[in-house]
C-alpha cells in the first residue's frame, strides 16, 4: 500500500519533468531544426508552393497550438507515420526498440557484472600488484576512443585479415546461433571500453565503504574477507551502483547505441533516431524525447523503490 | 591476581609507512593483563593506545602498518604470530574489541539479529535458530528491553546508548577471555555513560574476563580500573595500580594531567591547569625524554637519553626525576 501510493505519487511528480523536457526539446525542434519546405519542394518554387506546403505540414500555426498537439499525440501514444518513410512511428519503434535492447543487453549486463568484480578484486588487492594490472587495464580501456575499438575488433573479428568468425555487419537473426553471431563483437567492443569506466567507478565506491567503521567492528569479529566483501561491505555499495545501473537503462532503450549501430549497420532505435534527426523527421524525434523523458521517470520511481530495498534507512514517505 | 597473566605484550613496536618515512606509533611497550582484571590505557589523541587496542586484534590496517617487533602473548601464544585466518578465530571468539562510535560501528544495511547471529554462528557453530536464542539472551543482559523484539530492528532504529549495548553483547556473545573497550563512553551522554560503564563491569564480573579500558577519561579509569598504563607518545610513562597512580602520581605526565581535571570543590580555581607546549612529532622525535620540552622538572640528562620505566616502589615510570622521591611521602 504504501509503495503503491509512493509510486502514484512519484508518477505524478514525474509529469512536470515529461512537460519540461518535451516542451525544450520541441522549442529547439520548431526553431533550430529543419525546415522541411524546401525539401519537398526542390528548387525555385513560388510562394504560393511555399505556403501551401507550410499549411500541409503544419508550420504556419502558432507555437503553442503545436506544442498542444505534441501532447495530444502523447497521451493517445500516436505519433503519427514517418516523414521519410511513411511508416506509423509506433511500428517504428516496435521493431527497432527490441533490436537495440538485444544489442545492448549483453555487453551492458556482461559490464556492469565484470565491473563489480574486477571493482571488488581491486579493492581488496588495493595497492598490489593485481590492483595495478586491473586498474592500469581500465585506463587503457578508457583511453581508447570506442570509434578505434569498433574498428579495430571488426578486423580482429569478423575480416578476412583476422579471424573471420563473425559477420560485419548486418541483423539477420532467426535463432540463437544468429543472435550470437551479430552480437558478439559489438558486445566485445561494448565491454572493453565500458569496463574500464566501471571499474574505476565501483573501485572507488568499494573502496570508501572499506574505510567505514562498521567494516572495523565487522573484521574485529572476525568475519572472513569473502563474507566481508561479497555481503557487507557490497550491500552499502549498491546504492550508488544501482544509482549507475539504472539512469544508463533509459539510454540504452531509447537512444541505443548510436556508433554500434551505425558501424555495424544494426536497424536500431539509436539508429533510426540519428537517421531522423539528419532528415528531421519529426514525428519520429517527437516521439524518441517524449519516451526518453517517460522512461526516465519511470527509472527514477524503480531506482527509490530499490534503494528502499537495499537500505532500511531510506523511507518511501 | 594470578601468578600468569592471560595477556602478555613484550617489547610491542608498531610502524606505519608514511610519505615522510617511518613512524613507530607504538614503541617498545610492555604490559600484562591479569584474568577478571582491568586495565586501563591513558593518554591522550595520537599517543598509541587504539593502535596498542587494535594490534591485540591484529586489525593494524596493513598496509601501511605493520608490528615491528615484539610479542602479544594470549595464555601463551603468541599473536603476532598468527596468520590472518588463525587470528578471525581469535577476533571475536577470544578477544573481542568495542569501539568509540556505536552510531557507525554496526552495519547500518543490516539487521540486529543478522550481525550478531553472523558472529555467534561463526564462533561457535550453533544453527541459526540456537544463534537467535543466545543472540536474544545477550541483549536481555545487557539491559535491552523486549530483546526479542529488538533483535530485528536495524541500527538506525536504535539510540545510542542502546546500539553501544548491542556492541557489548555482540563483543561478549562468544564468551571471550578479553574484551578490549576502545573509548566506549566518549560519544554517548553522560548519564548513558555512567550506565555503559557500570554494564562493563558488572558483565566482566559475571563472565570473568579481563578487560582493557582504552580512554582519555581519567574520571572513567579511576571508577573502573584496578591498574592503568599512562601513554605518552607511543611509550609508557607510568603503570601503577590506581591507588597510588591517582594518591602519588610519580611522571610528570601523570601529575599533569591529574592537574588538568576540573575539580568542582576548588571554587577559588579561576583557570584550569594545563600541560604547556605540544606533543612532539613522531616522525621529529627528540633525542632524550618525550616529554622533556613540556616538562617542568626537566634537566639537563633528559635531553639526551631516553628514560627505561623502572619500578621503584607501587608504581613503574619512565623518567628520571619523578615527583616524590620517598614512596612515603604524601601528596601536595
Amino acid at each position: 500500500m504504501e509503495l503503491l501510493q509512493f509510486s502514484v505519487r512519484k508518477l505524478i511528480a514525474g509529469v512536470p519533468l515529461v512537460i519540461g523536457v518535451t516542451l525544450i526539446s520541441f522549442l529547439l525542434m520548431v526553431y533550430f531544426g529543419p525546415d522541411k519546405t524546401f525539401d519537398l519542394l526542390g528548387k525555385n518554387p513560388t510562394a504560393e508552393q511555399i505556403a501551401e506546403v507550410r499549411e500541409q505540414l503544419g508550420y504556419n500555426k502558432p507555437f503553442l497550438v503545436r506544442y498542444g498537439e505534441y501532447v495530444r499525440e502523447l497521451v493517445t501514444f500516436n505519433f503519427g507515420a514517418s516523414e521519410s518513410t511513411g511508416e506509423p512511428v509506433t511500428s517504428l519503434l516496435a521493431r527497432t526498440i527490441p533490436v537495440s535492447v538485444a544489442l545492448a543487453l549483453p555487453g551492458f549486463i556482461l559490464g556492469n557484472l565484470l565491473g563489480v568484480a574486477l571493482g571488488l578484486l581491486a579493492a581488496y588487492y588495493r595497492g598490489g600488484l593485481a590492483d595495478k594490472f586491473i586498474m592500469g587495464s581500465a585506463a587503457i580501456g578508457m583511453s581508447i576512443s570506442f570509434l578505434i575499438v569498433i574498428i579495430a575488433f571488426q578486423i580482429i573479428f569478423s575480416s578476412s585479415f583476422g579471424l573471420n568468425l563473425f559477420p560485419v555487419r548486418g541483423w539477420d537473426v532467426n535463432s540463437i546461433g544468429d543472435y550470437v553471431s551479430y552480437v558478439t563483437v559489438p558486445t566485445l567492443a561494448t565491454v572493453f571500453v565500458a569496463l574500464g569506466y566501471n571499474t574505476r567507478f565501483y573501485r572507488s565506491v568499494i573502496v570508501e565503504e572499506m574505510s567505514r567503521d562498521h567494516v572495523r567492528t565487522a573484521r574485529a569479529f572476525g568475519v572472513p574477507p569473502a563474507p566481508l566483501f561479497y555481503k557487507l561491505i557490497l550491500k552499502n555499495a549498491l546504492i550508488p551502483i544501482i544509482t549507475r545501473i539504472m539512469f544508463s537503462i533509459p539510454v540504452i532503450i531509447i537512444s541505443g547505441s548510436l556508433l554500434l549501430e551505425q558501424y555495424f549497420g544494426i536497424p536500431g532505435v539509436g539508429k533510426a533516431t540519428y537517421d531522423a534527426i539528419v532528415t528531421g523527421d519529426q514525428p519520429v524525434l517527437k516521439a524518441v524525447v517524449a519516451l526518453t523523458a517517460i522512461l526516465l521517470v519511470i527509472v527514477q520511481l524503480l531506482t527509490d523503490i530499490l534503494y528502499r530495498a537495499v537500505d532500511p534507512r531510506v523511507s518511501l514517505k | 591476581m594470578t601468578a600468569t597473566p592471560l595477556l602478555k605484550v613484550t617489547d610491542l613496536a608498531i610502524e606505519f609507512s608514511t610519505p615522510q618515512g617511518r613512524v613507530r606509533a607504538v614503541d617498545g611497550i610492555s604490559f600484562d593483563v591479569y584474568e577478571n582484571e582491568t586495565l586501563g590505557i591513558v593518554g591522550e589523541s595520537g599517543c598509541g593506545k587504539t593502535v596498542t587496542g587494535l594490534s591485540l586484534l591484529g586489525l593494524i590496517p596493513s598496509p601501511p602498518g605493520r608490528i615491528a617487533a615484539g610479542s602479544i602473548e594470549l595464555a601463551g601464544r603468541n599473536l603476532a604470530k598468527l596468520d590472518e585466518a588463525a587470528m578471525r578465530e581469535v577476533r571475536g571468539g577470544e578477544i573481542s574489541m568495542i569501539f568509540q562510535e556505536p552510531m557507525t560501528a554496526l552495519n547500518p544495511v543490516f539487521t540486529v539479529a543478522s550481525q550478531m547471529t553472523d558472529v555467534i554462528i561463526r564462533h561457535k557453530g550453533l544453527t541459526r535458530a540456537q544463534a537467535r536464542r543466545e543472540a536474544i539472551d545477550m541483549l536481555g543482559k545487557v539491559g535491552i528491553p523486549a530483546p526479542a523484539r529488538r533483535l530485528d530492528d536495524y541500527p538506525h532504529q536504535m539510540s545510542g546508548g542502546m546500539r553501544q549495548r548491542v556492541m557489548i553483547a555482540m563483543a561478549l556473545a562468544c564468551g571471550p577471555k578479553l574484551l578490549v573497550a576502545d573509548e566506549p563512553t566518549t560519544a554517548l551522554d553522560v548519564t548513558t555513560q555512567a550506565q555503559v560503564i557500570e554494564l562493563i563491569g558488572q558483565l566482566q564480573r559475571e563472565f570473568r574476563m579481563a578487560v582493557i579500558l582504552i580512554t582519555h577519561d581519567l574520571g572513567v579509569v579511576a571508577e573502573t580500573c584496578q591498574r592503568a598504563l599512562v601513554m605518552y607518545c607511543g611509550r609508557i610513562a607510568e603503570q601503577a595500580q590506581i591507588e597510588p597512580l591517582f594518591r602519588s602520581p610519580r611522571h610528570p605526565y601523570t601529575h599533569g594531567l591529574l592537574d588538568s581535571i576540573p575539580r568542582i570543590r576548588d571554587q577559588r580555581l579561576t583557570q584550569l591547569p594545563t600541560i604547556a607546549g605540544r606533543v612532539p612529532d613522531l616522525l621529529n622525535l627528540p633525542p632524550g625524554c618525550r616529554f622533556a620540552d613540556r616538562c617542568t622538572r626537566a634537566q639537563e640528562d633528559c635531553r639526551t637519553a631516553e628514560p627505561e620505566l623502572t619500578q621503584a616502589g607501587q608504581s613503574a615510570f619512565a623518567c628520571y626525576h619523578p615527583i616524590g622521591h620517598q614512596p612515603a611521602e604524601p601528596v601536595a
